[in-house]
């Protein structure tokens, strides 16, 4: 077994991490439960910060647009100082931060790798202002405590979350035969019904219908933002009665009587368990850590331990790993450029994410440039995790990774920005062969390609050394 | 030009054969002809862009959404406001519509309808490459692709060493690039190694430090790049953020804003390009249309038919094409969405054919798996 198993599965390993005796044992007992967050600074929730969501879209929709009408240019200074105010610039910035500090330093890496996986499948995608206030926590307070339950409980949880039921407008959606359906002749929006089925359960290999689509979407009316004229949409996901499609409804064959609130965890049940979702989504967990095209005999002890524990995500997750050690010298995979950064980030102990107290942020101005900076290497690499571009998320097909300027910038980043981000102490020549040693077989060979610039300890030095040696082909994929 | 017309003459496997005999120097001689796509991800409404005028069904259907004050095209149809640069080209015969054409797509997923507009194919995941990529390389137009994007489109893929151009933070050294190739030589992946030839082929002006945040200056770069004569014959945009559920809105709204953003590329691009935009085709490409009727959230679902906005000096005339279904309930795609009387492929194809100065037979049948595609180049592009 070599070395890229602890980034096939994790972060590699940092220079204060000890070499595993028992390298499958090592992954597996990250699994079993929730690490708490390392992150020292300030951790809001899930509710405290969908209420800064309202006091700004409150704030600019109903005061500042009515109040400056006429006067544009008070109006865009009023709202830059909303959003100082509202944090509007600076949360995301900090979830960055948290989500970087724990595959840092985190002690169970192989643990967190899931977390991104799930958070990724249950992708939010760039919406209003989810990203600016929303998705961070939706990470941490409905992916994660999940991550140990099943995978029909992460359904359930993601799907009557807030943040997914505004990212796909099931807010929006009305019983056509409702009381309130009748009376506004409103009708019902298929968007988030239509991803239940599709991105989330059990993709379109299960030969779903339109009418499928729609009766689902009938079983969803009624789970809701709760809105008030002061939170407007921010307000709890709760069951409005009075949206909610009346009568039977039947998805893929099978009927679900009118039962209110509950037909959604009936209907949930099934998908979740349906063998088309659990296939799917076994393949979808083998491409991330085994290969682009996994096989049937790299996916199928997934799909028995699946069956076998009737979903439990634990024993999935060691599934997985079990054959992501087996296929480990066999099978290559190409890393999207967020998890080759946080790999880079703790094999060399790079200078990031900023330290808490200089994290800290006293809502009176904007965010300094270096409270912007991980997330602005994030975004000009080409991955900013919170900000996928449609509901189905970041790709993990390698084809989608390769491209001249994507690659160019994984250049620029190491020989340019990532010098800078190289502490104090850690700039010798020698530090660099230590990390090596730590985390690859053939170091010797890639020391030998750095060994002309051994004296500099310049930026443009260590940009010539790191440049070369994150781009080489076994780093760029394990 | 005339020896696309003798293409159109001999045909199909002819073409080929001969095609190998054209001395190189009358392609060089020729008129470089561009070929650009602009992506619009997410479901285009083809009857907000380019809605059908005094249908009182569509009036009633869609209460909220109704635009106002839309540009006049002809009796039938008029433009949304937000797309002036289309209504001040048809005048000059240098703007056209496709209306009622999709791909031949009728499941209403986004990335399995992406995936299907990129690949020309009828079975989602089945296809790597794109159709535009194959047709390159049907027409040996090997490094002339553009992607003003930071991954390389699907469209795209399929003809090795296309360019993707997306203004970046700083300069690479060029020792740096040599190096790292020099490593990936005895490696196994090709995918990474025709693109590290490719970033060292690049011309030294691809690579310029600027807010890539700047939609109009990726387009201002692309135009300059689409002037040389020696630069690329091809050039895919993406927008997103057509797919909209909620508040779609009319003469402002979502989906305005998103046509205001293609209406934008195609003004700096015909304000840039200069003469070359006479040589040029500019098209639209989305995956599917959406539902005649307004949902709960005065958006609109997934749907069918929609249309091809094009614009550019390879057009025959401005028309609205269209071999229009109607809107009564009958009329419409499982009773709910516009119905597509159009294979969109056969224009992509003609418009290949006209850009790539190859027979759409040969074209049809190299790129499309002979699949049922009319020629269209006589009715919609010069030739």
């Amino acid at each position: 077994m070599s070395l890229n198993f602890y980034r096939r599965v994790a972060f590699g390993l940092s220079p204060q991490d000890k070499l595993p005796q028992e390298p499958l044992s090592w992954a597996l007992n990250q699994l079993n439960s929730v690490p708490d967050f390392l992150w020292k600074g300030s951790i809001p929730t899930e509710k405290e910060l969908r209420k800064k969501y309202g006091e700004w879209v409150y704030g600019d929709r109903e005061v500042l647009r009515k109040k400056f009408k006429n006067d544009k240019n008070a109006y865009r200074q009023a709202k830059d100082e909303l959003r100082i105010k509202t944090g509007e610039r600076y949360f995301e910035l900090n979830e960055h931060a948290i989500r970087h500090y724990q595959t840092k330093y985190g002690a169970q890496p192989v643990f967190e790798r899931f977390w991104l996986f799930w958070g990724n499948h249950f992708a939010i995608s760039e919406k209003d202002f989810l990203a600016e206030f929303s998705t961070g926590p939706y990470q941490r307070e409905v992916i994660r405590p999940n991550m140990v339950k099943t995978f029909e409980d992460m359904v359930q949880a993601v799907t009557t979350s807030w943040c997914m039921i505004h990212h796909l407008d099931n807010s929006e959606s009305v019983g056509p035969n409702s009381k309130r359906g009748v009376e506004s002749r409103d009708t019902i929006n298929e968007n988030h019904a239509r991803e239940l089925l599709e991105l989330h359960t059990v993709s379109p290999s299960a030969g779903y219908t339109q009418e499928d689509v729609i009766q689902l979407a009938y079983i969803m009316t009624g789970w809701s933002h709760k809105w008030s004229r002061k939170t407007l949409e921010t307000g709890d996901v709760w069951f409005d009665q009075e949206k909610h499609q009346k009568g039977d409804k039947i998805v893929l064959g099978k009927k679900y009587k009118n039962d209110a609130k509950r037909e959604l965890a009936k209907v949930i049940h099934d998908l979740a368990t349906h063998p088309i979702c659990i296939k799917f989504v076994s393949t979808k967990l083998c491409r991330h850590f085994i290969s682009d095209e996994p096989t049937e005999e790299m996916i199928n002890p997934v799909i028995e331990a699946w069956n076998k524990s009737n979903g439990n995500l634990i024993e999935i997750h060691k599934a997985v790993i079990t054959q992501a050690f087996k296929y480990n010298d066999t099978s290559h995979k190409f890393h999207p450029p967020e998890i080759w950064l946080m790999q880079l980030s703790r094999m060399f102990d790079l200078d990031i994410p900023l330290s808490a107290e200089k994290m800290n942020y006293a809502f009176k101005s904007k965010p300094t440039g270096r409270q912007g900076q991980l997330s602005w290497i994030l975004r000009e690499i080409g991955n900013s995790p919170y900000r996928a571009k449609q509901p189905n998320g970041w790709s993990d097909f390698e084809v989608d990774w390769v491209s001249p300027e994507l690659l160019l910038r994984r250049f620029w980043f190491a020989s340019v920005e990532l010098p800078i981000l190289i502490k104090s102490q850690n700039r010798s020549h020698g530090f660099i062969l230590r990390c090596l040693k730590n985390n690859f077989e053939d170091h010797e060979n890639m020391a030998s390609l750095i060994h002309q610039f051994r004296f500099g300890t310049s930026d443009k030095d260590l940009g010539r050394q790191y440049g070369i040696i994150c781009n080489l082909p076994g780093v760029l994929k394990v | 030009m005339n020896c696309t017309r003798r293409n159109f003459l001999i045909g199909g496997s002819t073409t080929l054969f001969l095609s190998g005999f054209f001395p190189k120097i009358s392609f060089a001689s020729m008129q470089k002809k561009n070929l650009i796509i602009i992506s619009l991800r997410g479901g285009m409404d083809g009857l907000t862009a380019v809605p059908v005028i005094g249908d009182k069904r569509l009036k009633k259907l869609r209460k909220k959404l109704i635009l106002e004050d839309v540009l006049k095209l002809n009796s039938d149809f008029g433009l949304h406001p937000k797309l002036e640069i289309f209504h001040q080209l048809w005048k000059e015969d240098k703007a056209a519509f496709v209306h009622a054409t999709n791909i031949p797509y009728t499941g209403r997923s986004h990335f399995d309808g992406q995936n299907l507009m990129e690949t020309g194919a009828h079975i989602p995941y089945k296809e790597k490459t794109g159709w535009l990529g194959r047709g390159l390389l049907a027409s040996d137009i090997v490094g002339k692709g553009l992607a003003i994007s930071l991954p390389m489109p699907l469209l795209l893929r399929g003809v090795p060493q296309n360019n993707n151009f997306f203004p970046s933070p700083d300069f690479v050294e060029t020792k740096l690039i040599d190096q790292i190739y020099d490593e990936f030589k005895g490696d196994h992946n090709e995918l990474i190694k025709s693109t590290l030839d490719t970033i060292r082929q690049r011309p030294l002006s691809m690579q310029i430090a600027t807010d890539s945040e700047d939609r109009k200056k990726l387009a201002l770069e692309a135009a300059k790049q689409l002037k040389d004569q020696s630069g690329p014959r091809v050039a895919v945009f993406e927008l997103d953020g057509f797919d909209t559920h909620a508040a779609q809105g009319g003469v402002d709204g979502a989906h305005a804003d998103e046509l205001e953003e293609v209406n934008e590329i195609v003004k700096i691009l015909y304000e840039n390009l200069g003469k070359a935009f006479d040589n040029t085709l500019i098209l639209t490409l989305t995956e599917f249309g959406r539902t005649i009727k307004q949902n709960g959230g005065y958006g609109t679902e997934h749907g069918y038919g929609s249309a091809i906005l094009m614009a550019g000096g390879l057009l025959k005339k401005s028309q609205v094409y269209t071999d229009w279904p109607g809107l009564k309930k009958k009329e419409l795609f499982e009773g709910r969405d516009l119905n597509s009387t159009i294979d969109s492929r056969a224009v992509y194809n003609s418009a290949m054919s006209i850009c790539f100065n190859k027979d759409p037979e040969f074209l049809r049948r190299e790129v499309f798996w002979g699949d049922d595609l009319p020629n269209l180049t006589e009715e919609l592009f010069k030739i």
